[in-house]
């Protein structure tokens, strides 16, 4: 073998190595606080969820390609007098393009960007709505934006599923991949926080030429609290092919 | 991605980017310096009389605009001082108030009728999400119990969608120095929108005491000074804001001709 073709290889057996030493390294954590605002069984509810991400490696952590959140069994979404939003629309207009009442919660945190070996903060903000039900499940669109230092708008699409027990709702949510600068690493998360529904929103609406003012119900406390609390389960998926699941409990209301 | 398999493969480029990175970060932080000087909450003070004429029942509108905030929302005021100019007095033919506690429970209909000094309406914004919500709310102002001797207005606020929410506020009659007669000071709760989300901020506030030709007889009204002095009745306010900022404003109601 040739010196050069020796270096080469030897620099590729290397390179291997670490990757695969970063790969068996690389480990995103994940602290997740969730509650519901007012916690009344059930009642309709405000459900408020933080989260905050790192990496054990000490830089970024490996952006998110995939989200499932499992929600306590007996949550109910009730969605009746709340309207619907089309992703085109959506995409094309912002959330301009989507009716009032079809609005679900908001959200926002910090993204991370990796520039030049700077690490780069980009806040971005979250809004959610109703999307159409597809096959009689519902859909949930959050509507990601960003602006500074680098602007992007996207939108992704939350769909129901019945998870099982000890659970009830499901939602999965796929993240493509968020190009940001040119040159820097695809966007990671560094913290968010979503929260959902309320107790108090209500609409107008027309009934027989008469305007009335509609409550929507939006997200309720199960009707029964198990012993441990409500239990809450998410698992995120990197772009590094790690996969990470946290069990966050909601305590039961007290009497 | 990890750092180590990043570092690998992207070296070269990295290396090569470095002072557009530099500059970019440069930017980055001179943004963030130049944030707070934009985010700075202004207020406006337009009073009017109606009839402008001197020692006469009338009705005082005074409006309220404030400006500028994060976002282009206003932090949100957590204490205001309204200055009314001398000689300018409310007139109440029977001492009949309403207590905040009768308006929460029942609303406008839970307090008498002789307990009224006025109405007006607010809009009222909060950032949540990417998008700035605001919901249109109504004001009724009622005489409230004397708190050490001292004239005390409750204004109930009452909005109703998108966030179906009453509140009550609260504020004393005190006397102040010249050019000003009294004060109305006020303490503002904060408006909670939701969980983890920020409370909301009155963009505009307007609010009329007393009526030129009260509708019932013994209705609460507004009397006018019986003279004006050079260059028109003197109205002020103070504001103390929620990110810890204080504004004034001041304004002028002309002479009556």
């Amino acid at each position: 073998m040739k010196p050069k073709i020796r270096i080469l290889l030897v620099a590729l057996v290397a390179c291997t190595l670490l990757i695969v030493a970063a790969v068996a390294w690389a480990t995103e954590t994940l602290t997740v606080h969730a509650s519901f605002n007012p916690d009344r069984l059930g009642a309709p509810t405000n459900v408020s969820v933080t989260g905050k991400f790192a990496s054990t490696t000490g830089g970024l952590p490996s952006p998110i390609t995939h989200i499932t959140a499992y929600l306590p069994a007996g949550v109910e979404i009730d969605a009746r007098g709340a309207g619907t939003c089309i992703a085109a629309k959506l995409e094309q207009l912002g959330p301009s393009g989507c009716p009032a009442d079809s609005r679900v919660g908001f959200g926002g945190g910090e993204g991370l960007i990796e520039l030049a070996k700077e690490t780069i903060r980009e806040p971005y903000t979250l809004d959610f709505f109703f999307g159409p039900r597809e096959n009689g499940h519902l859909a949930v669109l959050a509507y990601v934006k960003a602006s500074s230092p680098a602007a992007f708008e996207l939108v992704l699409v939350a769909k129901e599923f019945h998870a099982p027990k000890p659970y009830g709702l499901g939602f999965a949510i796929a993240v493509p991949p968020i190009a940001t600068l040119p040159e820097a690493s695809n966007a990671s998360v560094e913290s968010a926080f979503l929260t959902f529904g309320s107790t108090n929103v209500a609409y107008y609406k027309t009934v027989h030429g008469k305007k009335k003012l509609l409550h929507v119900r939006g997200v309720v406390v199960p009707k029964t609290c198990p012993p441990d609390g409500f239990a809450i389960r998410a698992t995120v998926d990197f772009e590094d092919g790690t996969t990470l699941t946290v069990d966050p409990t909601v305590p039961c209301p007290h009497h | 991605m990890p750092a180590p398999l990043a570092e690998c493969m992207r070296r070269p480029t990295v290396s090569h980017l470095a002072p557009a990175g530099t500059v970019l970060a440069a930017i980055v932080v001179w943004v963030g310096l130049a944030a707070p000087a934009q985010a700075l909450t202004t207020a406006a003070i337009t009073p009017s009389l109606s009839p402008d004429r001197l020692g006469a029942k009338a009705a005082l509108t005074f409006t309220i605009s404030y400006a500028g905030g994060q976002f282009g929302v206003p932090s949100p005021v957590r204490r205001s001082v309204l200055r009314f100019p001398t000689g300018l007095s409310l007139d109440i033919p029977h001492l009949s108030s309403c207590a905040a506690a009768h308006l929460r429970a029942r609303g406008a209909s839970g307090c008498p009728a002789q307990s009224a000094l006025g109405s007006g309406h607010a809009l009222v914004e909060a950032h949540a999400g990417s998008q700035t919500i605001t919901e249109d709310v109504a004001m009724r102002a009622f005489l409230g119990p004397p708190q050490n001797l001292r004239p005390t207005m409750e204004i109930l606020v009452r909005g109703y969608t998108p966030l179906d929410e009453r509140m009550v506020l609260t504020g004393t009659v005190l006397p102040d120095r010249a050019p000003y007669g009294e004060e109305l000071v006020m303490s503002i709760p904060p408006i909670p929108t939701l969980p983890l989300e920020p409370d909301a901020s009155i963009v505009s506030f307007t609010l009329t005491i007393g009526a030129a030709r009260p509708r019932t007889d013994g209705a609460n009204t507004l009397l006018t000074p019986p003279s004006c002095p050079v260059g028109g009745f003197p109205f002020a306010a103070e504001f103390t804001y929620a990110d810890g900022s204080r504004g004034t404003a001041l304004a002028e109601a002309p002479c009556p001709l």
